[in-house]
């Protein structure tokens, strides 16, 4: 995969977002992208360049946002970085694109509280089904010293 | 007909790990099913983030029993890339040789383990036996036959002698004999193909839709290995073929799993025989041929292990690697301090999960045991 | 009035049904049996085994334990079934003979024998579909599509050297091979066919489809426990014996004709040899698959078997 070319293309797609990528080890770039950009982006990805694999969705919480990278791989890493407000925090779901993002994006959303609009199949994946908590991975860390 | 609802699991003689199928069944045919996983949620990113980096090599290696190496190693890579470190080329072999090694007695298992659900009990005793010489190895390198605990951020905790590099060849070549074995009757025998073939059968197309990853996308004729295509460790400096086929079912599973067992063999080889001197390691000052003595405060370069800092500067790294079962992802965000502040792992299994509804529709109620064992499921590894 | 020789009649008779070739021997044989078999496929398969008194042990351990079966299962008719079984096959048992030494014997006694020998498989489904369990359910239902597939093959198999020794009788086939030749040289077809019906029958792998510990639990038996299994299991394993021994009479020639010791001899060193070929055909081979094996049997198994009788009709006229 040529990063330049990507880069170009998104710059082309979205040429009122700064896209400021930046080289992460090992051998990924990182491209921070608006919510509402991540769809249509990863259409151009899979349509002009092929590039198909996600290899899964990471959700954080940092205490004022959440942040949302889907990592994806077409022999060299590329992740969009997407940053959601804590409150009423969705995104549009990528299942109708690439079906195999329906474990990861139910497991942010378990885990995070987020909801993926248009997900064909919304539901705990790893917790039980009457987890009546608070998402686990939430900002409150504690724990041992 | 009548349709009737046939439980698979949490508990049942056909899993080794609690997972839930409810499969509804009409005659002898399945209609549909209902996947549940989640019962070994451990938590385990939550307890990364509440504990510090070197703690963690350990948390990192209990996330799964079988593949404990290929996640400490993707775990070490990413702290290493964050810390800027540079892990010596004999560490870096050794690294490898581990996970080949445990590559080798991941295939082994399954094999026994596929064999065993379509009844054929006499290549599962084979499979476990021989096995063994695999464990027998990882246990006289580490210590430890599944839970190894080789890796450590900087480098490797272990040393190989000569000596031993001459037995440990010597076996080698007696597993090759005996994976000879499998070959044959996965090539060959009539029954073992009667319930393999055109079982469980995955496009391509299919593979992509659901981003397979391992074995399972190989077989179906996608040529993706992290080894090859994102080398890590000393994969850059091994020569090595990535096993395909086109047959989709379970039996091209089967022959992929088997030959990379074979050439794992030829990398552990070329590894143990290529292996980099070592200058005087951290464990023992002085010689680079010897075993590893007491721990001693001694020089850092070009040694086993380098010193790790506590604390990793603020950064990200995604770091993956090629376990038994495919791509393994994890990405580390450190935030100056000695805890990671996120940690997130992604295993192969979890993308071979979400092919099972299509791989289980319309198909014999008894084939199910041998579409599960195909895609060698490792469920710890997927709820972490 | 009784007299001695009333007496002394009716204790052999005791003793034949009871002791030997009864019931005790019957016993004594199924345990061993047992572990021969466990021995050489533990061999086979590169392990060690289990020692001579493993089977006795499982015995006495069911026997022992707690017998339970889920709601809505018929408790008096689970308690029945294996009792039935058993009955069933220690009443086959009294027609087989052994080593020349039969309790009883009459023309028609083999029409009997292979009646008898299909109870147990009746049984087995019944308790499969009355033990209210999903896998029990599933297996039993399979236990009787195999019952079809192997049971036809088996009784034209078993019909053949009937039709050429004239008799029905097994006693009368038994004897008769010693004055003239084994059955299984002048038909070797039909002795595969019974040898392979037999492994159907005794469910043994590769046919061991309905209980197929992966798929389905333990078939028909997963709800059984305690001393309902075990006896279950005893009458599985007499089932063996018997089986054994009903070919041994049918298609090798029995004790070849003298009830001595050496009569006893040549009778356990054929039998011994039956039990060694079932172990090692249970250990190649991978188990098939229910639709599979009905494909087998009655297109491969039953054509076979056919044409060994036509052919068998064709060399008695």
């Amino acid at each position: 995969m040529n990063v330049e070319l990507v880069l170009e293309a998104l710059r082309e797609a979205f040429p009122t977002e700064a896209l400021e990528p930046r080289a992460v080890p090992v051998d990924e770039t990182f491209v921070p992208l608006p919510p509402d950009c991540v769809h249509p982006a990863v259409r151009i990805l899979i349509e002009r360049f092929g590039l198909r694999h996600l290899s899964t969705i990471t959700g954080e919480d940092t205490g004022s946002e959440i942040v949302l990278l889907y990592h994806l791989w077409h022999g060299r890493g590329l992740t969009l970085r997407a940053v959601l407000p804590r409150d009423g925090a969705h995104i549009a779901t990528l299942t109708d694109l690439i079906p195999g993002a329906a474990f990861y994006e139910r497991e942010v959303s378990e885990m995070l509280g987020v909801t993926f609009d248009g997900h064909p199949d919304p539901g705990t994946l790893l917790l039980p089904d009457n987890w009546d908590g608070e998402p686990p991975l939430r900002q409150q860390r504690g724990g041992v010293q | 007909m009548s349709r009737m609802t046939i439980p698979i699991g949490p508990q049942h003689p056909a899993l080794k790990e609690p997972v839930s199928f409810l499969l509804t069944v009409e005659g002898e045919r399945i209609v549909e099913s209902a996947l549940r996983i989640g019962y070994v949620h451990r938590g385990l990113e939550r307890i990364l983030q509440n504990r510090n980096y070197v703690q963690n090599v350990h948390v990192a290696e209990r996330v799964c029993g079988i593949c404990s190496h290929a996640h400490t190693t993707a775990y070490c890579q990413g702290v290493e890339a964050l810390l800027g470190l540079d892990v010596s080329p004999r560490a870096l072999y050794l690294r490898t040789l581990l996970c080949e090694l445990e590559r080798i007695h991941s295939h082994l298992l399954w094999v026994g383990v596929l064999a065993e659900h379509i009844g054929f009990t006499t290549i599962f005793m084979y499979a476990w036996r021989d096995r063994e010489i695999a464990l027998d190895i990882m246990e006289e390198l580490s210590g430890g036959r599944v839970a190894h605990a080789v890796n450590v951020i900087g480098g490797v905790r272990i040393d190989v002698s000569q000596a031993q590099v001459h037995a440990i060849l010597a076996r080698l070549d007696e597993l090759e004999r005996q994976i000879g074995t499998f070959l044959d009757v996965i090539r060959h025998e009539r029954t073992f193909q009667a319930r393999t073939r055109g079982v469980g059968h995955l496009s391509a197309e299919q593979v992509r839709r659901y981003c397979v990853v391992g074995p399972v996308a190989r077989a179906s004729g996608v040529d993706v290995d992290m080894r090859r295509d994102a080398p890590y460790a000393a994969y850059d400096r091994l020569s090595f073929q990535v096993i395909t086929a086109d047959e989709g079912d379970v039996w091209a599973r089967a022959m992929v799993r088997a030959l990379e067992t074979v050439e794992s063999l030829h990398m552990c080889r070329q590894l143990l025989i290529g292996l980099p001197d070592g200058a005087p390691s951290l464990f023992k000052k002085g010689h680079s041929d010897g075993a590893p003595s007491l721990f001693k405060k001694g020089h850092s370069d070009g040694a086993l292990a380098a010193r790790a800092p506590r604390r990793v500067p603020p950064g990200e790294a995604v770091s993956r690697c090629e376990a038994p079962r495919g791509e393994l992802i994890y990405y580390i965000r450190s935030d100056g301090s000695d805890r990671p502040a996120r940690i997130k792992i992604r295993t192969p299994t979890l993308t071979t999960l979400m092919t099972l509804p299509d791989q289980l529709r319309d198909i014999h109620t008894a084939d199910v045991p041998a579409v599960l064992a195909g895609v060698d499921l490792c469920i710890a590894c997927a709820d972490r | 009035m009784i007299s001695e020789e009333n007496v002394l009649e009716l204790t052999s008779i005791l003793f034949a049904i009871l002791i030997f070739p009864g019931f005790g021997f019957l016993f004594v044989c199924a345990l061993g049996f047992q572990w021969i078999d466990r021995w050489v496929v533990a061999h086979l398969q590169g392990r060690i085994g289990p020692p001579w008194f493993q089977p006795l042990a499982d015995f006495i351990k069911l026997m022992a334990k707690e017998d339970m079966l889920p709601i809505g299962a018929h408790e008096r008719a689970c308690a029945l079934l294996p009792m039935v079984s058993l009955a069933a096959v220690l009443t086959v048992a009294l027609y087989v003979p052994v080593g020349g030494h039969v309790v009883g014997a009459f023309e028609g006694d083999l029409i009997v024998v292979l009646v008898l020998l299909s109870l147990p498989a009746v049984a087995y489904f019944l308790a499969g579909w009355l033990s209210a369990s999903v896998f029990s359910v599933v297996g039993g239902s399979r236990a009787l599509l195999q019952y079809f597939a192997y049971e036809v093959p088996f009784l034209m198999a078993l019909s053949g050297p009937a039709i050429l020794s004239g008799s029905w009788s097994i006693s009368r086939i038994a004897a008769l091979q010693s004055q003239t030749v084994w059955m299984v040289l002048v038909q070797p077809v039909g002795f595969l066919l019974a040898f392979v019906g037999l492994i159907g029958k005794l469910k043994r792998s590769p046919f061991d489809i309905p209980k197929a510990k992966s798929e389905i639990g333990a078939g028909p038996l997963t709800e059984f426990s305690g001393r309902k299994l075990a006896l279950w299991h005893l009458s599985l394993h007499t089932k063996t014996v018997v089986g054994i021994f009903l070919l041994v009479d049918v298609f090798l020639g029995g004790s070849g004709g003298s009830p001595t010791i050496w009569g006893a001899l040549t009778f356990g060193a054929k039998s011994l040899l039956i039990l060694l070929a079932l172990s090692v055909a249970g250990v190649l081979y991978a188990r098939l698959r229910i639709d599979q094996l009905t494909h087998v049997g009655w297109r491969v198994l039953a054509p076979l078997a056919l044409l060994q009788i036509l052919f068998v009709i064709w060399i008695g006229a």
